[in-house]
């Protein structure tokens, strides 16, 4: 058994009369609509649902909001309430809500976007032929292969990589161990790396010899 | 000394300065010795600042007149009732 003892000391937060954080809901809300919108959007792949779990999530916060404790982790905590919603959403509408098995090794977790690019040359008169194949993708590009990655996945990556959270922050927001997040945030870049290559081949924007 | 499979295993990480300082050291240890390592954490670099920047999507319009509704009215709008502009 572990020596260590619950130190019962009061840290669980000053005992405050009235509870609720001193900023109103609107103008907290306000500072991360954008950030929220965006993180729907490519959580869900689809815009109009995306439309539907911003709204959905405002909602929640708003009623939730009186008992939050901590002002500042606000935008992990609308995050959260967003993940929530989403699986909610995925059952509401019949779908699976995405799991993967953790033990499960998946072919592209060897996958090498710089390496197959340096190996395939499509571009062989460039001198900068990994941000020539970069230059190839615009935002619509982007979205597509960000769709195409499993959600289990997807979430860590657009956490991490796109808003900035730290992989203990994203843990904390997926509500799954830290090891859990490090190993679903790697298979996702793979996942990333892979879909750019199988997107810019299978939609002609690179030319290759042999691929299937 | 780690090697490159390692060395890709923590490169993202490494750029999220999400690695601890041992891990980290053993990191650079590899790029000082790798070229290879260096081309494609220059790559790796692109890649994240291209994901990070396509990712921000404004709220469209009409999306936000409906939050600023709800924000105000502290509830959902009222279905079929006219925005007023
Ligand atoms: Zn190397």
């Amino acid at each position: 058994m572990s020596a260590a003892v619950i130190d019962a000391t009061g840290q669980a937060g000053p005992d405050r009369t009235a509870g609720a954080p001193a900023r109103p809901f609107a103008g907290v809300a306000r500072e991360h609509l954008d950030g929220l919108y965006g993180y729907c959007v490519r959580l869900t792949s689809d815009r109009t649902e995306a439309e539907d779990l911003v709204q959905d999530t405002l909602l929640r916060a708003m009623r939730a909001y009186p008992q939050l404790r901590d002002e500042n982790s606000v935008k992990g905590w609308l995050f959260a309430i967003a993940t929530n919603g989403w699986r909610d959403l995925c059952r509401a509408r019949g779908r699976e809500v995405p799991t993967v098995s953790l033990d499960g090794s998946d072919p592209d977790d060897e996958f090498s976007l710089f390496a197959t690019l340096a190996i395939e040359d499509p571009f062989p008169y460039s001198d900068e032929l990994h941000l020539d194949f970069l230059r190839l993708f615009h935002d619509e590009d982007v979205h597509e292969v960000f769709a195409r990655i499993n959600p289990v996945f997807r979430a860590p990556l657009i956490l991490t990589t796109i808003h900035g959270f730290s992989c203990k922050e994203a843990a904390g927001i997926l509500d799954v161990p830290l090891g859990t997040l490090l190993s679903r945030l790697h298979r996702g870049r793979k996942q990333l790396e892979r879909g750019m290559w199988d997107y810019a081949v299978n939609n002609g924007l690179v030319e290759v010899g042999d691929e299937p | 000394m780690i090697d490159c499979t390692e060395a890709v295993r923590r490169m993202w990480a490494y750029l999220d300065h999400a690695l601890e300082r041992g891990p980290a050291e053993e990191f650079e240890t590899h790029l000082d010795a790798c070229q290879r390592c260096c081309g494609e954490l220059e790559f790796s670099r692109h890649l994240k600042g291209m994901a990070a920047s396509t990712g921000s999507e404004a709220l469209p319009d009409p999306l936000r007149r409906r939050i600023d509704l709800l924000l105000e009215g502290g509830g959902l709008p009222i279905e079929g009732g006219t925005a007023r502009d």
